[in-house]
Parts: C-alpha cells; sequence; structure tokens
C-alpha cells in the first residue's frame, strides 16, 4: 500500500523505513520544514511536500502515518480519515481527550483503520509479563510499579520543551506504561499525580491509579537524568512477583574514547529479532489484509490520554481526578 | 555501665537489640520482661540475662534505661511506667501509632526528666549516611523529587492485628523513610496523599500496600510505597530505596544491596545475604551512651512524632481520598 510520512523527525524516520519493510511503498515525505521532508524523500525514492494537509488527500495516497509534535496529530488524522485513508499515528494521540473524541468519532464516521503507536504494547519483555499475569503465575495482582526514562529528549524545535505541546514526561512518556497497564489490567478509576515540569528543562512524574478490583500502579517517569535510558517494572501478586529492569541486559560498552572526546556512558544493548516498531506495522498490515484485531485499538488510543490528562490534572491540582 | 532492660520481645528487632546491648562493654543487659512470659523466658536464655516476670519488681531491678518491642500500641503505657521509673527509654517505631499516645509519652519523659528516643536504625546505615553527607555538601544541589520504597514480606502476626499494630502496611513501613527523608533533606512534611487497601491478599483485614505522594518545605515532591509486597519467595525482607532528582544530578540509594547471591540447593531457593555493617549496632550505641551521659538520644521522640504525623495524616487521606496537611 501506498504511504505517505508526516513529520520526518526521529519517530517518522524510523516508521518510514520498517513501513517499507513490511511491504509498504512510501511515496511522499511530509514536514513544515521543507528540507527535513527532502532529506527522508530521497532515502525512499518520494515525493517532498510542505503543505502536509494537501499531502494526506493525494489521490495516490492509501495510508498515512503521522509522526508530528503531539498537538498537531489530531488535525492530520482527521484530515486523513475525512479522504478516506488510513491512519498509523503516533503516541499520544492526541494532547486532550475531547480532541481524542472527536478525532476517533472522524475516524469511526469515514470507516478507516487507526492504528495509535502504543509500542510497549509491542516490547517482547512486556508482553512476556503480561503472559504470566494473564495465566495466572503469580495470583491476584494487587500492586505494579513502572519507571521509564532518562535524558531529558531534544525533539526538533525544541517543542518537548514546551508542556504546553508535549505535556512533558507524563503526558508523552509515562503514557506508554499508563497504556500498558491499562492494557493488563483494564480501566483505572482513579489517577493521582505529582509532576515536576521545570523549565531548567528538567522533568519527573509519579502518577499512582486505583483500579475497582483492588489494584494500585505507580508510574515513575522521567526526563530528569544526565544520561542513559532505563526502564523498571514490578508486578506484585498473592502468588508470586515478576520484575523487569532494563539495566540487566546482555551487551554493556563502553568507548575508551568517542567524537566529543571523552568516554562513552554504558548504554546496554539488548537486540530483538524483530523490533517492536516493525511489530506495530506488521500488526497494522495484517489488519488491513485479514481483518484481524490489531493489539492497539482506536478506543484505547483515546483512553491513554484521558489517564494521562487526569494526570495533569491532578498535578495542577493536588487532587484525585475521577476517570 | 549503662544498666538496660528489655521490655518485650513481641517486635522482631528485640533479637538484634538485645544482641547489640551485649556487645558493648559500657552496657549490661540486666533483665527482660515481657507479658507473653514464655516468649520473655525464652529470650532472656538466649541472651544471657534474666527474665522478671513482675513489671514493677523489673522496673525496681536497678534498671537505667529500657528498650520497648512491644506490639506497638502497647508503647505508651509501657513508656509511661518506664518513665515513671526514672528510665531512659528507647521505643521501636513507629513511636506510637496516635498523635494523641505520642504526645502522652514525649510529655511523659519531659516530665520526668528522662530522655526518649525512637529506633530508627536506618539513620546508622553506611550508604544512608554518605548520601545525607553528600546531599549536605550540596553535591546535588537543591533536590527538587524523591521517590522511595520501603516494601517487605508480610511480618505476620500482631502485625496484621489492627487492635495491636494499629495499622498495616503503611503503619509499619511509611515512618523509616519519613525520618530518614527529614533528616537526609533537613525539610520537614507539608502534605500526604495516600492509595492503600489490603490488595495482596496478606493474613489480615489490614492494607498490606499503601503508596504515598508527599510535599515538603520548599515544593520537594516525594512519593513513597510502603508495602508488605514482597512474595514468600523473594530472595531477601524487603528494601529501603531512594532516588533524589537534584539541580546539579540524581542520586539512588538502595540501602541494603550490600549482598551476596546465594544459591542453596538445600532450600532450593536462591537468597541475598547481607554483608553490610549492622546499623542497630548504631542505634543501640547512641541509645547506651545518652544513658550513661544523661542525655537526649541522637533520634529523638520528637523525631519519631514527626514521622508519625506522615502515617496518621495518610490513613487520613486514603479514608477521605483527599491531600491532607500535616
Ligand atoms: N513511540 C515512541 O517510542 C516515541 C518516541 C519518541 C516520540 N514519539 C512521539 O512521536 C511524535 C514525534 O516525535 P519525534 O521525537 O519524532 O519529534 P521530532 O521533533 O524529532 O520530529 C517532529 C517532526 O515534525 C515536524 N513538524 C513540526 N510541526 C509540524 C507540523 N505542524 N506539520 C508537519 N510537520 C511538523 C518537525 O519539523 C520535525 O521534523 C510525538 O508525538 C512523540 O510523542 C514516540
Amino acid at each position: 500500500m501506498r504511504l505517505a510520512v508526516i513529520g520526518c523527525g526521529g519517530m517518522g524516520t524510523i516508521h518510514a523505513s520498517l513501513a517499507a519493510r513490511c511491504g509498504f511503498e512510501v511515496v511522499a515525505c511530509g514536514d513544515s520544514r521543507l528540507d527535513k521532508a527532502k532529506a527522508l524523500a530521497e532515502q525512499h525514492n518520494a515525493e517532498a511536500a510542505d503543505d502536509c494537509l494537501a499531502l494526506v488527500k493525494r489521490p495516490d495516497v492509501e495510508v498515512v502515518a503521522v509522526a508530528t509534535p503531539t498537538p498537531t496529530h489530531g488535525a492530520y488524522v482527521r484530515a486523513a480519515a475525512e479522504a478516506g485513508k488510513h491512519v498509523f499515528c503516533e503516541k499520544p494521540f492526541t494532547r486532550t481527550p475531547e480532541e481524542g473524541e472527536e478525532t476517533l468519532a472522524a475516524v469511526k464516521r469515514s470507516g478507516v483503520k487507526l492504528l495509535v503507536g502504543h509500542v510497549v504494547r509491542y516490547f517482547q519483555e512486556f508482553e512476556a509479563i503480561r503472559e504470566r499475569v494473564q495465566n495466572g503465575s503469580i495470583g491476584k495482582v494487587g500492586f505494579v510499579k513502572t519507571y521509564r526514562g532518562g535524558i531529558y529528549p531534544r525533539g526538533e524545535g525544541a517543542w518537548f520543551h514546551d508542556y504546553a505541546q508535549s505535556g512533558g514526561v507524563v503526558f508523552d512518556s509515562s503514557i506508554h506504561d499508563l497504556d500498558w497497564i491499562r492494557y493488563v489490567f483494564g480501566n483505572p478509576t482513579r489517577v493521582y499525580c505529582q509532576a515536576l515540569q521545570r523549565s531548567d528543562p528538567l522533568d519527573y512524574g509519579m502518577v499512582t491509579m486505583w483500579f475497582d478490583q483492588g489494584l494500585i500502579t505507580h508510574t515513575i517517569g522521567t526526563w530528569a537524568h544526565p544520561g542513559g535510558f532505563r526502564v523498571k517494572v514490578e508486578v506484585c501478586g498473592d502468588q508470586g512477583m515478576v520484575t523487569l529492569d532494563s539495566k540487566e541486559a546482555p551487551i554493556s560498552a563502553m568507548m575508551r574514547e568517542t567524537a566529543g572526546g571523552g568516554p562513552s556512558m554504558i548504554v546496554p544493548g539488548s537486540p530483538v529479532p524483530v523490533s517492536p516498531y516493525q511489530l506495530e506495522w506488521e500488526d497494522f498490515a495484517a489488519w488491513m489484509r485479514d481483518g484481524r484485531t490489531p493489539r492497539v485499538q482506536p478506543e484505547d488510543a483515546v483512553w491513554a490520554v484521558r489517564i494521562a490528562h487526569g494526570a495533569l490534572e491532578s498535578a495542577r491540582t493536588g487532587a484525585p481526578v475521577a476517570l | 555501665m549503662a544498666k538496660i532492660g528489655i521490655m518485650s520481645f513481641a517486635h522482631m528487632h528485640a533479637e538484634a537489640y538485645a544482641a547489640s546491648v551485649n556487645r558493648r562493654s559500657d552496657a549490661q543487659l540486666v533483665a527482660v520482661w515481657d507479658d507473653d512470659p514464655k516468649r520473655g523466658a525464652d529470650a532472656a536464655k538466649r541472651h544471657n540475662t534474666r527474665f522478671v516476670d513482675d513489671l514493677d519488681a523489673f522496673l525496681d531491678s536497678g534498671l537505667e534505661g529500657v528498650v520497648i518491642t512491644s506490639e506497638n500500641v502497647k508503647h505508651r503505657e509501657l513508656t509511661e511506667r518506664a518513665a515513671a521509673a526514672g528510665l531512659w527509654v528507647l521505643s521501636e517505631k513507629p513511636l506510637a501509632t496516635t498523635i494523641e499516645d505520642g504526645k502522652a509519652m514525649i510529655e511523659a519523659c519531659r516530665s520526668a526528666g528522662v530522655g526518649l528516643g525512637t529506633a530508627f536504625p536506618c539513620r546508622y546505615i553506611p550508604s544512608i549516611q554518605a548520601v545525607r553527607a553528600e546531599l549536605e555538601a550540596g553535591k546535588y544541589g537543591d533536590i527538587y523529587a524523591v521517590t522511595c520504597t520501603n516494601n517487605g514480606q508480610f511480618p505476620g502476626g500482631w502485625f496484621g492485628v489492627e487492635a495491636l499494630s494499629g495499622g498495616g502496611a503503611t503503619m509499619d513501613h511509611t515512618v523509616h523513610v519519613a525520618d530518614l527523608l527529614r533528616w537526609m533533606l533537613g525539610k520537614e512534611f507539608v502534605s500526604v496523599y495516600c492509595e492503600n487497601g489490603h490488595l495482596m491478599g496478606r493474613d489480615t483485614a489490614l492494607d498490606d500496600v499503601g503508596v504515598l505522594h508527599l510535599e515538603m518545605d520548599g515544593g520537594t515532591i516525594v512519593s513513597h510505597i510502603a508495602s508488605w509486597n514482597r512474595a514468600k519467595s523473594f530472595p531477601t525482607w524487603g528494601d529501603v530505596t531512594m532516588e533524589f532528582v537534584g539541580e546539579k544530578g540524581v542520586v539512588e540509594v538502595d540501602a541494603f544491596n550490600q549482598k551476596l547471591n546465594v544459591y542453596d540447593d538445600r532450600t532450593m531457593r536462591a537468597q541475598w545475604a547481607y554483608w553490610g555493617g549492622d546499623p542497630d549496632l548504631g542505634l543501640v550505641s547512641d541509645f547506651i551512651e545518652s544513658v550513661n551521659e544523661r542525655r537526649e538520644p541522637a533520634i529523638t521522640g520528637e523525631d519519631g512524632f514527626r514521622a508519625l504525623e506522615v502515617t496518621v495524616a495518610a490513613y487520613k487521606s486514603a479514608a477521605s481520598r483527599q491531600r491532607v496537611a500535616i
């Protein structure tokens, strides 16, 4: 199928090549910065454009991948849906739950397929934890803790630094864990959050959710570490526990000298046969080809926004937010 | 030579405190009292001292100080008795289970002119002391956020009985870290929001998991997990961990992560064997010196009370689902 990629930054570049690997043909690359559109288009022998709304409507485009800054997702997804194109959209789906619902309604009206990139659902280690929980091997789960983050992200044009746009670490990064927890354990009832959102820039957030079946979850997100990236998970049941720490990896290396001069950080490596980002595209392709239900359904994406947005509201008011 | 008695072996920490007293050359373990005579008599034998069945006789046996390691709710009455007899008191944590009891204990010792200490041995863990010194020297700059845990296996017994413990995991596993945060950052708590419940199926009706969101002076945000969420098969009893996020850097302390990984075919269970220093000895040593010097212990009743306030406010928050001022 013919694909247009909108937003040719970090994620757009990854999606273009992984989609290509899954049989999609990248025919157009759009970015509000034409130079970035051109750079990616060149790699795929595609056309470049800076008018992305026009690009979405091109008759030869069948699928649109949206990888622009979060607050711009909704308008592109709606335009694509109205033009009858299937859509892959990076998470967070939208910046507010209201816009999420409005955009979901547009998608449903047009009958196109929408997959939002909650990629943690495709990570093999997270899937292995989910399977253990689901087959009851640790009994009834009463507590879950997740931890994700490291260095402050460096996006194009510093949009990550503008919390009004990115929502900071809680909305942009912890949303991965909040979504995964909901995937495994169902809908939370209320959420409480504390978040730094400093202009240094530096961000760190703690989110607690309550589930009526008798479960508390605690999610820590950091963009406050001087380097590195780490993920930790702990799931506690009445008959056992499962824990995961990305620091425990098969490869760890440290260079004596780097291009920058000094020695490098230790970056643990954990290569997998197929990247989880590619699994997203395989899932999307199978949905379109065979009608197989994908791992992330459109309503899930709105729910994730609702939870993460509720968390930010709680951080602002100091009160729990009912979901 | 400080003459020390131990009041009750209900709390398992009594073992380590008794052993610590016996390791000091400036102290003598004179007697044990316990409202469970068999438990007390056995303990006295183990620690080479005598058991005194009658509380009045015990208080009158030439003691200068007592370590109170009873069930939580009995701390107040035993403290009042000991203070009235003119004895220095080291109370196991939590100092008490209610604000009223905590205040009464402090008042009883103040008016009797005896010292009152709270057993927060975590202040004597070398890694905690090292990070405190770095924080104090400004190595990490201003501290903006801290995330902490005090997880454990379910201790069982009276810990799960409200009439004796005063509360579940939130009661048991909040005060150590609350005290460390006050001591390491030199700040007081302002508010708490708490979610807790009986979620882990432990053999009790009480909360076995608590999650606290705290605020300290100057806006430092803190989360803390107070739990009995560790599986029976977990390789150790639990943990005390803190991650500090500061202006100049981050630092993570995993206070008991000085361990050997032990694989034992006889138990068919992997275990962590702690080889780090003994924090209980530091705590008990200070108490003995405070008795000998007739001074307040380094970690006071007031410190115990401040940590207790956090716990009491946390339960209030959990019941009302609102943030509660401390
Ligand atoms: N799933 C993941 O693991 C993951 C990781 C990082 C980012 N993301 C998400 O992906 C999205 C993009 O993030 P990124 O890291 O690639 O950011 P980025 O800043 O690297 O790239 C964004 C690109 O969009 C372009 N752009 C900006 N505004 C635009 C507009 N209005 N129209 C068209 N193009 C525009 C920019 O020029 C830039 O090239 C965000 O929603 C982010 O939250 C997901």
